[in-house]
């Protein structure tokens, strides 16, 4: 029998607000352990928690983005449970009226992946265990997370892969969270459950915690489908549970002793009010938001005349696209300032990481200046390249390496002068192309060039040697 | 108008410099160090700070600088408000040894007006109990008889102004531990309305009920008292803005004045203590305010929605004492687990663990829908009735306890029968109401007797109002000043 | 009725040992107690929303960074601490 995977996920992500969410600490990540605290967050008796209004302005813009209902009156909740990473012994969350409800995210399937919710909450303290100690550090405690749980509608690891790196492009975009999985800006709970093809019902679902690689997700997801298709077809039944993956190993493994932990006795937090979002105010919070990604690539590929493939790419990253919308505006060939960002800009950009902060030396407006120049014909793309390199090197304008003469263009009758006497200096080569040898041609297209600095345009020039030599 | 106020006594000695500050402050810490014995309303005294608030009194008086309302006032605290650099325990084992790092708001507000600190008052642990005997340090006497208990939780402090050791104090009202103990201690309670006062630094106990006020000799303390401390706090945001200075408005006229009495409140309560409030509604007729008769049947549920829904929200916040951060550590663990579990078991007391269980229970898997969520909703059926009654009445007067001071050890037997003695003050606390006890005579064990004032919501001014218009009929009458202490 | 067994995981839930010998008497407290608060059973309510009885909303506070508390004054009430750290040993 054939087994269908299912999967829902439930993403918790650090919101990049500049302060904590109950208290005015920095949230910046590291630094020394309890130096980032106070007597809210390390839960001192008889403090009290005040709400950062940008951790509401920042979920809904998440719910937004994610084509999520924002929940008209919403309230705080306590999920009480006692560990020394939870200096209160409960977490303020949110339980049964969520900021924001019934969203979806769109995979390049086509299929949409509902979101059931998007809720804030604060995150927990660190606990460093050793040799059977256990140090405490609260500088990640109450920190802004925001959840975000997905029904379960996912099928596959890909579209698991898909469905993180979707939301993460998104709410980078957006700028509330910079979503590094490997700081723990972004985990993802995982439920699976796998199901005979064809079979209505759900299985019995085994919940993965706290996962932060996504390739470690893919193996974990792959070993819980196979654990729990070998149990079934072994006659054995899954149990509901929570398990934890084993990095070592490749497996997941079930948390023992925590029968009794998943009585979380919510009720409305006491210490905090309602929190009511109004069309005004929801309205105010959309207009702050950058354009929805998905309409600014449809608008890319149709304003500027893009392939999809290079709009999606320069899209990735908010700073990128913004950077490529700014040097772009009102050129005529916008497709080579994409060339120069995602051609040269990118080779001296490594990681993901060094793209989302897009560290270049050259501002979008120089690019622009530079691009108007081969807009007006004044300088061929070749020389645009070689320029771009040394701006990209010192930080300097185009016009720092570029002499006059660079700029004064070419004559058609100067072109004839050079090309004539580069057919004169090759002869050799320009018996060989008219031997049959094609190639040959290029070689003295290259003396050309380097003859007029890259002032030529090649075609012509190609063109214009092939007639001297045949004549 | 006859001037009862101990605090503008005081304010008018040291300004006219009949006694400097220093010399007013060393005679109170002396009477409390020696009658504490007594009286066990002090669990730590505080002369280093008292004096050295004293001596910047008498620097500005000297300087002839002017001074703030409660300058120099010699004052206590309960041991649930947070003193920066002060060991603050709501004096439980488990908080012993906890020196907070913060001051709370309504500390930090008296210190800046120069108020006197005595020392920190005994509690009820946690606040929980209506005698103060469940404090780890044993519990507060009552200066009329110390064969009786001052009264809870609040006990310390209405012990220690009862028996003029301070002359004021703040405590904290859950479900009547401000009111309960000033009317067993024959003075004056105020529970604010919920929001009026910050709670922040307060150690929670329940804190949709948590309200601080104050515990004085006279209305018109309270009255000044209140105004100082009744101030929006943005560390609160429960806190609000609508609180009015109540001190301006003693000495209306209460001509017309409805007041309001629902029958439920008197089953059940003994007979001198009936006679005692019948005298007070008497007085008020006398004063041409018009009694109003009338029946308020949600009360009678007031108690088991109190009991679940502060113990529901004790338990939670009862969960952070883990012996992590601060407080007791048990001596003895394997793991951290263990350490968890034993430092709470060791550092709680039965009535704080009992409270902390029941509340875990109505909160757990199964039992929400039929307690926590039931409650919850006839908190708003009692919050309704509440908003009934003020419309055809200004102000709603019952006693304050059914009965008065307990003997020592009378509580400790059957902790739903002692619930019980909390019948007529929690419906404030569930309904957010302003309540006030004042002195209302005594009953047949010549122990003081408590009337009770209800306003609507932020309705101070009137309230403190009503009782100070009773108090200047009828002090003569119905309080009886003890003789232990500082005399003025 | 509450049982041994309730009782027992309440107080797992809530951190804190029963010892068998207070077992019994425990339970009995707790059932008085329990069949008290369920008076609150015996009478109909409407249902609310929620409670938001002191009508307030929307307290908050800017996004703007405060020093945070020297690390001395955050620890200086532990019971244990170690390199900057809140610190619960293990006992043998
Ligand atoms: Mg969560
Ligand atoms: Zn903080």
């Amino acid at each position: 029998m054939n087994y269908e995977l299912i999967c829902g996920l439930e993403t918790h992500v650090e919101l990049s607000t500049k302060t904590k969410i109950f208290c005015s600490c920095s949230t910046e990540f590291g630094g020394e352990p309890n130096t980032h605290c106070c007597p809210i967050c390390i839960g001192l008796p008889g403090t009290l928690p005040k709400l950062n209004k940008a951790v509401v302005e920042y979920a809904v813009m998440a719910g937004l983005a994610t084509n999520c209902e924002i929940s008209p009156v919403s309230k705080m909740d306590r999920k009480n449970y006692v560990y020394p990473d939870l200096p209160k012994a409960y977490q303020i969350s949110q339980y049964d009226m969520p900021l924001c409800k019934s969203g979806w995210v769109g995979l390049s399937n086509g299929r949409r992946i509902r979101l059931n919710r998007i809720h804030i909450e604060e995150d927990a303290g660190k606990l460093v265990h050793d040799r059977g100690n256990t140090f405490v550090d609260y500088n990640r405690g109450g920190v802004p997370l925001i959840e975000i749980v997905t029904e379960p509608d996912l099928r596959s690891i890909e579209e698991v892969q898909e469905y993180v790196e979707k939301l993460q492009m998104i709410l980078r975009y957006i700028g509330v969270s910079d979503c590094k999985m490997q700081e723990g800006s972004l985990r993802c709970d995982v439920n699976v459950s796998v199901r005979p093809v064809g079979q209505e019902e759900f299985g019995t679902r085994a919940e993965i915690k706290n996962m932060n690689s996504l390739a470690y997700m893919a193996k974990a997801i792959a070993y819980e489908f196979d654990r729990q298709v070998d149990l079934i077809q072994s006659g054995e039944e899954v149990v509901q549970e929570t398990r934890r993956f084993d990095e070592g190993s490749g497996c997941t493994e079930g948390m023992r002793g925590k029968e009794d932990a998943d009585d979380y006795r919510y009720f409305r937090e006491p210490d905090l009010v309602a929190i009511l979002v109004s069309d005004e105010m929801r309205k105010s919070i959309q207009k702050q938001m950058p354009e929805d990604p998905q309409k600014r690539l449809t608008r890319f590929v149709s304003d500027f005349d893009l392939p999809e493939a290079d709009a999606r790419l320069l899209i990735e990253h908010r700073r990128i696209a913004d950077y490529f919308e700014t040097a772009a505006k009102g050129a005529k060939n916008p497709r080579a300032v994409a060339n120069c960002i995602l051609g040269q800009m990118f080779a001296r950009l490594g990681t993901e990481a060094e793209k989302e902060q897009f560290e270049v030396a050259v501002t979008p407006e120089q690019l622009h200046e530079l691009i108007l120049l081969l807009d007006s014909g004044k300088i061929r793309m070749n020389l645009v390249k070689s320029t771009l390199e040394k701006m990209l090197d010192t930080g300097k304008p185009a016009k720092e390496f570029l002499s006059e003469q660079d700029l004064a263009g070419m004559s058609a009758d100067d072109l004839k002068a050079v090309c004539e006497k580069a057919v004169a200096e090759n002869e050799a080569a320009a018996a060989d192309y008219l031997a049959g040898k094609e190639k040959a041609l290029k070689a003295i297209l290259g003396s050309v060039m380097k003859a007029t600095r890259g002032r030529a345009n090649p075609q012509e020039a190609e063109k214009l040697l092939a007639d001297i030599i045949r004549r | 108008m006859e001037p009862y106020g101990i605090i503008p006594k005081i304010g008018k000695l040291l300004r006219s410099k009949e006694i400097s500050c220093t010399e007013l402050t060393k005679q109170y810490l002396h009477s409390a160090e020696t009658e504490n014995k007594r009286l066990n309303a002090y669990v730590k005294l505080t002369p280093e700070a008292a004096l050295k608030t004293a001596a910047e009194v008498d620097r500005k008086l000297a300087a002839g600088e002017e001074l703030s309302p409660l300058a120099g006032i010699p004052m206590t605290l309960k041991d649930n408000i947070s003193t920066n650099g002060i060991e603050t325990t709501c004096c439980s084992k488990i908080l012993r040894g906890y020196t907070p790092i913060y001051d709370a708001t309504v500390w930090d507000i008296l210190k800046r007006q120069d108020a006197v600190l005595i020392g920190k008052a005994n509690m009820d642990e946690f606040a929980m109990g209506s005698s103060c005997e469940t404090s780890c340090f044993g519990g507060a006497r009552n200066p009329h008889n110390t064969e009786r208990v001052a009264g809870g939780s609040s006990g310390g402090v209405a012990s220690a102004v009862a028996g003029n050791l301070a002359a004021f104090g703040l405590g904290s009202d859950t479900g009547g531990s401000i009111r309960q103990p000033a009317s067993f201690c024959g003075i004056v309670g105020l529970k604010p309305t919920y929001g009026a006062v910050s709670r922040y630094g307060l150690i929670a106990y329940a804190s949709s009920f948590d309200q601080i006020g104050p515990i004085t000799r006279s209305v018109e303390d309270a009255a000044l008292v209140y105004d100082a401390i009744a101030k929006y706090d943005p560390m609160d945001s429960t806190s609000s803005e609508k609180a009015q200075p109540a001190f301006s408005s003693l000495g209306k006229d209460i001509k017309g004045m409805k007041i309001g009495v629902p029958k439920e409140y008197f089953d059940g309560v003994r007979e001198d203590v009936k006679a005692a409030l019948q005298n007070a509604l008497k007085v008020y007729e006398s004063l041409g305010a018009e009694i109003v008769d009338f029946s308020m049947p949600s009360i009678q549920y007031s108690l088991p929605v109190y009991y679940i829904l502060a113990c529901a929200e004790a338990s939670s916040n009862l969960g952070r004492y883990d012996g992590i951060r601060y407080g007791a550590r048990t001596e003895h663990y394997a793991d951290r687990d263990e350490m968890i579990c034993k430092t709470r078991s060791e550092g709680f007391g039965a009535e704080v663990k009992r409270r902390i269980l029941l509340g875990t229970y109505v909160l757990s898997a199964g039992y929400y829908d039929a307690f926590y969520k039931k409650a919850q909703n006839l908190r708003g059926t009692l919050i309704r009735a509440f908003e009934d009654a003020f419309a055809h009445c200004d102000v709603i007067a019952v006693p304050t306890v059914p009965m008065t001071a307990f003997p020592l050890n009378f509580t400790a037997q059957d902790a739903v029968e002692t619930y019980l003695t909390d019948i007529c003050t929690v419906p404030v606390n569930i309904a957010g109401l302003p309540g006030i006890s004042v002195p209302c005579g005594f009953g047949g064990d010549s122990m003081p007797v408590g009337l009770q004032l209800i306003g609507a919501r932020f309705s101070e001014p009137a309230l403190l109002n009503a009782a100070f218009q009773y108090e200047q009929a009828a002090r003569r009458d119905v309080f009886r000043a003890v003789e232990t202490g500082v005399v003025l | 009725m509450v049982t041994h067994e309730e009782i027992l995981k309440i107080a797992r839930l809530a951190k804190l040992s029963v010892a068998p010998e207070e077992l019994d008497s425990l339970t009995k407290d707790m059932n008085s107690i329990i069949e008290f608060a369920d008076a609150v059973n015996s009478v109909a309510a409407e249902d609310s929303d929620f409670d938001n009885s002191n009508s307030l909303s929307n307290v908050f506070r800017e996004d703007k960074v405060v020093p945070s508390y020297d690390r001395e004054e955050i620890l200086k009430n532990a019971p244990n601490q170690e390199d900057g750290y809140f610190l619960v040993r293990r006992r043998m």
